[in-house]
């Protein structure tokens, strides 16, 4: 990694160009709920069935203290200040250096628009310089070469394709596998 | 080292006192700063819920095993941070510290230096311990001068005991002594 | 001096060494965890505290040490001659972050000492947290005056990295603690 890489980690480790990552509260929950109930949002998830309030508050009293396990954070606009989305590194192995990356932007208005690229660099720098992870892996829907996209343009690798693992929408659907090593990470 | 039976938790600059659940606000703003948590073991953010739970422990519990106090100025009541002893073991006399002035405006002026010493003056004469001990990273001088300065003596190196912003750290174990608190 | 390199034998049996073998604790073998801890000279040489200890706690630490994971990965020591249990060994309060953990090891079986079985757990339990938990550093604290322990601690790698003027109370006397780091490319196995 780049000296100033380096010193910018030092300064703001969760934030990137246009987004800052943050710890969530039970106070986001109206957000979170509308878009997991939101089919522009879960077609691209595994998510199927209608979420209720109650559900979504208990899961989400999970997610207030972040950590090497758990790491799910909100994703905040620099300017605005606004919750525009969830990213996380979920089920880490210590032994293996290694997690699973989740995302959603979730907010309609914020979607091509860089933001979640950057929270992807972000969040992956995040797991590299201050949780010692040496690989972060993810799954993403065939369905959704837009996200696909992004990945590559972080440095994430197609690594496998599972056949037919998802059903959805009356149809059946490839899972992709991306994989990220420390050291592959792109910024430009 | 005076006679403070009448204030033991009040020093020149600062005075300790407990933890309250209003603290919270402040102390999310001030522990979500990365200025301060890289000198600290903290690497994720801080929710409110999280802050809370914190407090809600610390503001009921204080006593021989957990004395986590908040520090606030004299001159204005304004809270800058916070310090406790842990890891008490009662047999050896012994506590580990830990202190962080959050405030960064309160940083170099001297405010660090007196609550460390109200804070190992309350724990030698009121708790009657026979040694604090404490670590500090290798990045952060500053404060392992501060340490120097009220008497800790730098006692070993744990060779690459940290891993933050990509890369190893060592961290410096201090220890102090009854009899070799520095007054200033 | 030879550094940690692979032997097909390390591959296939990552838990056992030359002398003895690791396994996971058993509820059985409470008699003799009873019988060590409960023994001043032994607990001596493992850092321990000197309250006499009951059944039911060392059931219960058996209990919660029975099943190694990253967090703590406990192990009894066998003698690989007679298939005896002679002491514990385990990494404890690991973090991932840092790849760090503390490690403890207590050969309580006195008949065995001075014998290197502490010096062989010792590289059993360091190579497996290398190689099968990918920890960067090990490190362990020792009283000043168990110059045996620190000796067998020295002899596999560990480097003297500090000593805690006056931090344990034991026997009526304060003691000196000594701070011992070993890092993954340090461990040395002959």
């Amino acid at each position: 990694m780049a000296l100033m890489e380096r010193e910018l980690i030092r300064e703001r480790p969760l934030e990137g160009r246009l987004v800052r990552l943050r710890a969530r509260d039970l106070a986001d929950e109206p957000l979170l709920w509308k878009w997991i109930n939101d089919p522009e949002v879960t077609q691209n998830l595994m998510a199927r069935y209608p979420y209720s309030h109650a559900a979504e508050t208990e899961w989400l009293k999970t997610q207030t203290a972040p950590g090497y396990g758990e790491a799910g954070l909100g994703i905040e606009t620099l300017v605005e200040g606004r919750l525009i989305g969830n990213i996380g590194l979920h089920r880490a192995s210590a032994e293996d250096r290694r997690a699973t990356l989740g995302i959603m932007i979730g907010e309609g208005d914020f979607r091509d628009r860089g933001y979640g690229t950057d929270a992807m660099r972000t969040l992956c720098r995040f797991g590299f310089a201050m949780m010692n992870m040496r690989r972060i892996e993810l799954d993403v829907l065939a369905t959704n070469p837009r996200a696909f996209h992004v990945y590559e343009k972080v440095g994430f690798q197609l690594e496998g394709t599972r056949r037919e693992a998802l059903w959805k929408f009356g149809r059946w659907i490839d899972i992709h596998m991306m994989g990220l090593h420390e050291g592959e990470l792109r910024w430009d | 080292m005076g006679l403070t039976a009448s204030t033991p938790l009040v020093g020149q600059l600062v005075r300790l006192r407990a933890r309250e659940l209003d603290d919270e606000p402040r102390l999310h703003e001030l522990f979500n700063d990365p200025e301060l948590t890289q000198y600290l073991a903290i690497r994720y953010p801080l929710s409110h819920a999280a802050e809370k739970e914190y407090l809600e422990g610390a503001s009921k519990s204080v006593s021989y095993e957990r004395v986590d106090l908040s520090i606030v100025t004299l001159a204005d009541d304004l809270l800058i941070g916070g310090i406790d002893f842990r890891n008490v073991s009662p047999e050896d006399r012994r506590a580990a510290l830990g202190m962080a002035i959050a405030d960064q405006a309160y940083w170099d002026r001297g405010y660090g230096t007196d609550a460390l010493r109200v804070m190992c003056r309350f724990g030698f004469e009121q708790m009657n311990f026979h040694r604090i001990e404490l670590d500090v990273y290798d990045t952060n001088p500053r404060a392992r001068h501060v340490y120097e300065k009220v008497g800790f003596k730098h006692e070993g190196t744990k060779r690459e005991g940290l891993y933050k912003f990509g890369r190893y750290i060592d961290i410096h174990i201090m220890g102090l002594l009854e009899g070799e608190l520095l007054t200033g | 001096m030879v550094i940690a390199e692979r032997k097909p034998w390390t591959e296939l049996r990552p838990l056992e060494g030359r002398m003895v073998r690791l396994r996971a604790l058993e509820p059985e073998d409470e008699p003799r965890l009873y019988e060590w801890f409960n023994d001043q000279e032994v607990i001596a040489t493992a850092g321990g505290s000197g309250y006499a200890k009951s059944h039911a706690q060392e059931r219960e630490w058996i209990e919660k040490a029975k099943n190694p994971n990253f967090e703590r990965a406990e192990f009894g020591v066998v003698a690989l001659v007679d298939g005896e249990l002679i002491g514990t060994i385990g990494l404890r309060m690991t973090s991932p972050e840092n790849r760090g953990a503390n490690l403890g090891l207590t050969v309580g079986d006195k008949s065995r000492w001075n014998q290197g079985y502490g010096t062989d757990a010792m590289r059993v339990i360091c190579r497996f947290g290398f190689e099968q938990m990918n920890l960067h550093r090990i490190e362990l604290s020792a009283y000043a005056d168990n110059r045996a322990g620190i000796r067998v601690y020295e002899k596999v790698g560990f480097k003297i990295e500090g000593t805690l003027r006056s931090h344990a109370f034991y026997g009526g006397r304060y003691l000196d603690g000594i701070v011992m780091g070993l890092l993954e490319d340090e461990l040395i196995l002959d």
